[in-house]
């Protein structure tokens, strides 16, 4: 007896400690990841890229044109982590973001103010979410069949609103986009950067409290860990999971009106395969894809990695080949979210 | 299945011999007519024969892929990869056999092997695809929808690595455009058309005549049963994901030998084409129903929706628009349909 007794104890104590580390692991990886890649790019020299000032990457201009470039995937991608919690997912953002910005650059460019452009692009996106929370919870079709569907409308939405014989909206006739459509996007407001960025924090701000103090985080991981259980103690996934959606959709206008200012012009065709980005920010922040789990800050680090990742590599590789990088990205980073939760 | 012909048993009434996969078939043969006629009446020049061999072989390309896609979806997955396949192995085919060392453009140099080793390496590199998305389906429990997005911007991205973003189209033996290109004696109907009609006619026996056919259906119905009572689900699903690569790889060597050319934008949202005429054609992505023929039925109503849209002189843009809509339309009417039948 007296000598099992130690050895279970020790086994048990060696169990917590692995499980210790392990958790430790999960909790701190993608930190960690953020700052190999930064430190790996600081390493390679930037001189060739136009897009970046001569020197090094951790030049607070570069920094300020990286975050920049990320604000798009940075104000769709928290809302889109409460979705995969709910072990919902939404392949319609790309279209979305096409069909807000477009709606956008053709409201700006007929005159109207920014203020009401920007609240019409962001009630575009609150239709279109409820459109897609409607088929995929009222009318129960498959959310990839769902969405699939409103992808192939909002994107023959947008390519229809743009005229024939031209790629986007940037004029009618002789009348030209406004310069300052680029303001929201461009103009700096603190530190170098716009207000675009700005907002893109806020709704991160306002998600991660949702997340942390609000019923609706609670239920998002209920529902996406076990959808009869949440159903049995009183959650209505029906209403929950639409209202996700809805932020979706929100978020994505949103980022879709932030791309149609830094353009400048409104591209039905420029956001496609937003999806793509925006899963693997998810996947690589460590959230669950069989739902459940999942942090919006982490998230946004995930994000950030990408961003980091396909703008740096474009100094050492040719640009043709970032179709294949992104697709390997997803995959390493389905790995390693399988090695850290998929298992437990 | 298991529930669904039990439904049928336990209420004998009209039409009750016909499983419930022949009756959504009938009823989309049902509204394909009815389209053909609507079409015929309202959009001038509809009523030619031309029309009517355009309706049966615009698709094929898409057909072919929906074989795959289709089997899948039977077992609960999605293949998104097929049209980043095609435009990878097109692109492969053409590089294999491209001369070796005769430009001093990159782009016209290939690595100059025989056309059918070619083909046969083309062919190989598209299994791996499908292995690739089994791996992490199968192995890893990933949901197929995510594996499947990656492995297309993969699939996608080695054919723009290929051909340096652009496309490859000198320097190729004469063989190469000879399969593509071959039509029938005495017709202007090509040859792919017919081995289109050749595959869903074995896919077609396959699905309703084999045990690995009905065992299909029954890891879509219920996996774990059916891992239980002894199918090797994880080897059947297997080769589901590599046969689907397969012919979508096929397909990718038809449509480069077509045009002699790897273009690596080919196929763009194909892969959404052939998940809407699977689902025009019922197959249901809640398991274990639907049919091959639904789906050809399926691809049918895509092409006379499409070319009365075209008769319209509606642009092309109206054409995502129209998919959604039909797709939609068709999933709340099957739905309701069955519904009914079943009670």
């Amino acid at each position: 007896m007296s000598d099992t007794i130690p050895s279970k104890q020790e086994l048990a104590y060696q169990q917590d400690r692995s499980d210790i580390i392990r958790a430790n692991i999960k909790r701190f990886y993608i930190y960690f990841v953020l700052a190999l890649v930064v430190v790996v790019f600081s390493v390679v020299r930037l001189d060739e890229v136009s897009w970046f000032e001569r020197g090094h990457f951790l030049n607070p201009n570069n920094i300020i044109n990286l975050l920049r470039i990320a604000v798009p995937i940075i104000t769709v991608s928290g809302a889109f982590t409460f979705l995969m919690i709910a072990e919902y997912i939404d392949l319609s953002i790309g279209s979305t973001m096409s069909l807000a910005s477009v709606i956008f650059a053709w409201m700006i460019l007929n005159g109207f103010s920014f203020p009401v452009a920007a609240v019409v692009t962001i009630f575009a996106g609150l239709i279109m979410g409820t459109i897609n929370g409607l088929l995929v919870m009222k009318l129960n079709i498959t959310p990839v069949i769902a969405t699939l569907i409103t992808l192939s409308l909002y994107q023959g939405i947008a390519l229809l609103i743009v005229p024939d014989g031209t790629s986007a909206i940037k004029s009618i006739g002789e009348q030209t986009m406004p310069a300052w459509i680029n303001n929201y996007a461009r103009e700096d407001v603190l530190f170098g950067l716009p207000m675009a960025f700005f907002v893109g924090i806020a709704i991160v701000i306002v998600l991660i409290v949702l997340q942390r103090r609000t019923v609706i985080g609670k239920y998002s991981a209920a529902i996406g860990g076990n959808k009869t259980a949440a159903e049995l103690s009183g959650i209505n996934p029906v209403y929950w999971v639409s209202i996700l959606y809805i932020i979706v959709g929100i978020s994505a206008a949103m980022a879709g009106m932030a791309r149609a200012s830094y353009m400048s012009l409104g591209d039905p065709l420029s956001s496609q395969g937003m999806e793509l980005w925006v899963i693997i920010a998810v996947l690589l922040g460590g959230t669950k894809f069989t739902g459940g789990e999942g942090q919006v800050e982490k998230t946004i680090i995930g994000a950030i990695i990408i961003i980091v990742v396909t703008v740096g590599m474009l100094t050492v590789i040719p640009a043709y080949w970032q179709t294949f990088a992104l697709g390997a990205v997803l995959l390493i980073a389905v790995v390693i979210n399988y090695q850290l939760v998929g298992e437990s | 299945m298991a529930t669904t012909t039990e439904n049928v048993q336990a209420k004998p009434s009209l039409g009750s011999r016909i499983s419930n996969e022949m009756f959504i078939v009938l009823l989309m043969i049902a509204v394909l007519v009815i389209l053909f006629v609507i079409a015929a009446i309202f959009v001038p020049g509809f009523m030619k024969g031309q029309t009517i061999v355009n309706i049966f072989t615009s698709n094929w390309y898409i057909i072919i892929i929906g074989i795959g896609v289709t089997f899948l979806l039977i077992t609960k997955n999605f293949d998104l990869s097929v049209g980043g396949v095609i435009a990878m192995t097109g692109v492969l085919s053409v590089y294999f056999s491209q001369a070796a060392n005769v430009s001093r453009n990159p782009l016209a140099n290939g690595l100059g092997l025989p056309y059918p080793v070619a083909i046969g390496l083309a062919l190989i590199c598209a299994m791996g695809i499908g292995l690739v998305n089994a791996f992490f389906v199968v192995r890893l429990r990933v949901p197929s929808i995510i594996i499947t997005l990656g492995t297309m911007m993969l699939a996608r991205g080695i054919g723009r690595i290929v051909t340096q973003g652009a496309q490859r189209n000198t320097s190729l033996p004469d063989e190469f455009g000879l399969i593509g290109n071959m039509t029938l004696p005495n017709t202007t109907i090509k040859i792919y058309v017919v081995i289109m009609v050749l595959l869903v006619i074995i896919a077609f026996v396959w699905e309703r005549k084999t045990v690995g056919g009905r065992r299909t259906y029954f890891i879509g119905a219920n996996s774990s049963a059916a891992r239980l009572s002894g199918v090797g689900v994880a080897r059947h699903l297997t080769l589901l994901f590599i046969m689907s690569s397969f012919l979508a790889g096929f397909t990718g060597i038809l449509m480069a030998s077509e045009y002699k050319a790897g273009i690596s934008s080919r196929a763009m949202g194909y892969e959404f084409d052939a998940l809407v005429v699977s689902l025009l054609g019922g197959v249901s992505i809640m398991g274990g129903f639907g049919s091959v023929l639904g789906m050809f039925v399926g691809a049918l109503i895509l092409a006379v929706v499409q070319s009365a849209a075209t008769g319209l002189l509606l642009s092309p843009e109206w054409n995502f628009i129209l998919k959604a809509i039909a797709v939609f339309i068709a999933i709340m009417a099957q739905g309701y349909f069955l519904r009914r039948r079943v009670g």
